[in-house]
């Protein structure tokens, strides 16, 4: 032992002028040093913040810290050859300390920063992180476990919050996933809603018809329709609403409709498109949202000779119809200063009438073809020459064929196609030789 | 498929002599051997594997739902058996993947012709008559602290918890990486470990048995040993004089000698 | 990108806009536009030289701008509308109901 505070130092009677204040100053430090001094190996081993523990290698306790036993609220005499470093843990830590822990040891004779729990007698657990290394005898014969636990209550508060941080996130993308997946169910329905499952039959005709979605988060405005008028003619609309969206869908609803039941009332085409017109100047130009479409609606009448088609249409504000012939030829149907429906009270229609016969074909389209963006730098419009060119080339085949080549033309434009586009094509099928 | 690749299937020992399959249990991965192969190689060959989801399988091939029974297990024995067009084999298997030797014997009766179990248990929750060593609320216990993922692999337990698999040296860095498998397939494997009860299947093997069992077994105490060696017809019981769930590596010797024993008795 | 820039000449307020007009940013150019005063016998000019891009959304907002100014008793016109614009401003049959000028300068306009 060594003793400072009642032996003063031999210059601090020498120094009579202020020896107190001297000697007070120098006292902490003295003290501090002197109590490092007097910490024995035995003192740190049993106070250290940490706890200690030596096992024979079945597991069984042979010395044990002070430090630890106070965490685990035991006493001495209950643990030393009576339990087994296993019995200290939770049953977790127990089964992990068999299937992990212990091989591991066994295998690599030292094993670190493990994470248990303490099974405490009151009741409580108490996370530590455990180290342990063997120590061999002179011949490699392992002897014994010396393990260190470090507490790790804090750290483990820590990690708690982490991963409830974590479980929100995952639970908050998991969710908008599923919203989003929701929605996207939402609006697939609602697209095939305004359109028709199925084109009908109609004798001695063949149709056909394809619908591109741009994208499927934004609801397309595109439609058409085909439908029986009475025993012989039928009516067909292509069109497309002005602006996307939902409010966009409302309106192509409303306009299909509309057609549907102007139609059946007076089937003349330009007057099927001027009830469509009062329809949304009436229901949208009120509203502050005005809203359009663009359409061709036609009449097909089938002739008094079988493979001849009588068709009539009328268009406002749409892209004139195509015909390809049978000989080779293609050449639009124009239907110049029809007005955009929906925008003025009273509006101009254009109507144009032509006759199929077999092997010829009536193709509509939306602007979604005309106006796909091509070239390298996808600056150049496909435009109107070009549609021309492309059905000239594919006049004369049936009209599952001429859709078919449009489907993988739109497909062809990749990202220069970033609109809704509708095709419909209505053809005499071509005479077939007798066999 | 390549099994072997998925099964990390490794051969070894003599290749003329009868094949031993040594199958390791829920924790670690075929290293759990390492002082039994010595002991056996000159004499037979010995295939080594790790299961789907363990050691250095193909993890991609893990599915929650195959693994979520112990015969999803058994169809990896079996796999591995037919990838090496193994005829009436031994089975060593340790801890749980004594009862799956038990269920791919059963599937595969012409592959497996013998079974060593290794510290088995057929079921690990006591039940009425029977005494499995853990309670109910204990294993629910031990599946609740796995879920919250606080055993053992703490070390690695921040990188885990804030993803940052792009980054595996922090794996790298674990002494213990050969033990340390993907935490959620860790737990299939224990879920599907202490939920199991097989004890129905032990009367259906027909093939000559071994059971290993230690005198001091926290996880499959002496009673489960004898369970085991009375319900299967014909086995026979050997309790070595060690402590804990590994005697291959708490007592290797006595482990490999009754093992060796057990093998020259077979009838060749 | 669009932008919408306002400045007066004698015939009555101009609104340039130049850059995409489509379906993301429409409404910007239909509130800008309905928005802007009017008086009786003025006339809106939409200058489009600067325009790049125009789709349906965009043809919606302009006959928007036509509605307000006709309502108010005003008119409107479409200054200096680029070719493909143009185009589809014809197909619908737009350039029956709004004047277009091939000249922005608004003098010209007057």
């Amino acid at each position: 032992m060594i003793h400072t505070d009642q032996q003063p130092e031999p210059y601090e009677s020498q120094n009579e002028g202020a020896p107190d204040i001297q000697s007070h100053r120098d006292s902490t430090p003295d003290a501090a040093f002197a109590a490092l001094l007097e910490d024995s190996a035995e003192e740190l081993y049993e106070a250290a913040p940490c706890g200690y523990l030596s096992t024979l290698m079945d597991g069984t306790i042979a010395k044990i810290n002070a430090t630890l036993l106070d965490w685990l609220g035991l006493e001495r005499d209950a643990v030393l050859g009576r339990m087994r470093f296993a019995d200290l843990l939770t049953v977790g830590g127990k089964l992990y300390h068999e299937t992990h822990f212990a091989p591991l040891l066994r295998m690599q004779g030292d094993i670190s920063g493990i994470a248990m729990e303490l099974r405490c007698a009151n009741g409580d657990r108490m996370p530590v992180l455990v180290s342990s290394v063997v120590k061999y005898g002179e011949s490699g014969e392992p002897l014994l476990i010396r393990t260190t636990l470090f507490d790790a209550r804090d750290r483990r508060a820590y990690e708690e919050e982490l991963l409830r941080g974590r479980k929100a996130a995952e639970e908050a993308r998991r969710q908008a996933e599923a919203d989003r997946a929701r929605l996207q169910d939402a609006l697939t329905v609602l697209q095939k809603s305004l359109l028709p499952d199925t084109l009908p039959t109609i004798p001695g005709v063949e149709t056909a018809a394809h619908y591109h979605i741009a994208s499927p988060d934004r609801l397309g405005g595109d439609f058409y329709d085909v439908f029986p008028l009475d025993g012989e003619r039928f009516a067909f609309f292509l069109g497309d609403v002005c602006g996307k969206g939902p409010q966009a869908a409302a309106v192509t609803s409303l306009t299909r409709y509309t057609l549907r039941a102007a139609a059946l009332h007076d089937a003349d085409p330009a007057s099927a498109l001027a009830t469509l017109n009062t329809v949304l100047h009436d229901r949208y130009t009120g509203s502050g949202d005005p809203r359009y479409c663009t359409a061709i609606f036609g009449i097909l009448t089938p002739g008094a000779s079988p493979g001849r088609l009588t068709i009539q249409l009328a268009s406002g504000g749409h892209p004139p119809a195509v015909v390809l012939r049978a000989d080779g030829t293609a050449a639009f149907l124009p239907t110049p200063g029809g007005l955009l429906v929906g925008v003025l009270p009273d509006a101009h229609f254009a109507t144009a009438e032509t006759v199929l016969t077999p092997g010829d074909t009536l193709l509509l389209y939306t602007d979604g073809l005309t106006e796909a963006r091509t070239g390298a730098d996808r600056t150049s419009l496909y435009g109107d020459e070009a549609l021309l060119a492309f059905a000239a080339d594919h006049a004369g085949k049936s009209t599952v064929d001429v859709i078919g080549a449009l489907t993988d033309l739109l497909a062809s434009f990749g990202d220069g196609l970033d609109d809704d586009t509708a095709l419909l094509a209505l053809g005499v099928p071509p005479l077939t030789a007798q066999p | 498929m390549d099994i072997f690749r998925r099964n990390n299937v490794t051969v070894a020992g003599n290749p003329q002599g009868p094949t031993v399959v040594l199958a390791h249990g829920f924790g670690c991965d075929q290293n759990m051997w390492r002082l039994t192969v010595p002991a056996l190689a000159d004499a037979y060959r010995l295939v080594l594997f790790d299961y789907v989801g363990c050691g250095r399988s193909d993890l991609t091939a893990f599915s929650e739902e195959r693994y979520a029974s112990l015969e999803g297990y058994a169809r990896d024995v079996v796999e591995v058996c037919e990838a090496l067009d193994l005829r009436d084999a031994t089975f060593v298997g340790h801890s749980v993947s004594s009862m799956v030797g038990v269920l791919a014997a059963e599937t595969a009766p012409e592959r497996i012709g013998s079974l060593v179990m290794v510290a088995p248990s057929p079921r690990y929750v006591d039940d009425e008559g029977y005494h499995g060593g853990f309670s109910a609320q204990d294993i629910d216990e031990l599946l609740a602290s796995l879920d919250s993922n606080y055993l053992g692999w703490s070390a690695a337990m921040a990188p885990v918890i804030m993803g940052h698999p792009d980054r595996p040296e922090l794996g790298e860095e674990l002494k213990n990486s050969f033990c340390a498998t993907d935490p959620d397939m860790a737990r299939v494997f224990a879920r599907t470990t202490f939920l199991s009860d097989t004890r129905d299947d032990l009367g259906r093997v027909k093939v000559p048995t071994l059971v290993l069992e230690c005198v001091q077994d926290v996880i499959a105490p002496r009673e489960v040993g004898a369970f085991v060696h009375q319900a299967i017809p014909g086995s026979s019981l050997v309790t070595l004089d060690t402590t804990g769930h590994c005697p291959h590596l708490s007592a290797p010797e006595a482990t490999n000698e009754a093992i060796r024993d057990f093998l020259a008795g077979l009838p060749r | 990108m669009l932008k919408i820039t306002a400045r007066d000449a004698a015939t009555g307020p101009v609104l340039e806009v130049s850059g995409d007009l489509d379906y993301r940013n429409a409404t910007h150019l239909r509130e800008r536009a309905t928005a802007t005063v009017l008086r009786p016998g003025q006339r809106l000019i939409l200058d489009l030289s600067g325009l790049e891009f125009c789709d349906s959304s965009g043809i919606s907002a302009l006959i928007a701008a036509h509605h307000h100014a006709t309502t108010l008793g005003a008119n409107i016109a479409l200054a200096a509308v680029p070719a493909p614009t143009l185009r589809i401003l014809r197909l619908i049959g737009l350039d029956t109901i709004i004047p277009l000028h091939p000249d922005s300068d608004p003098t010209a306009l007057a």
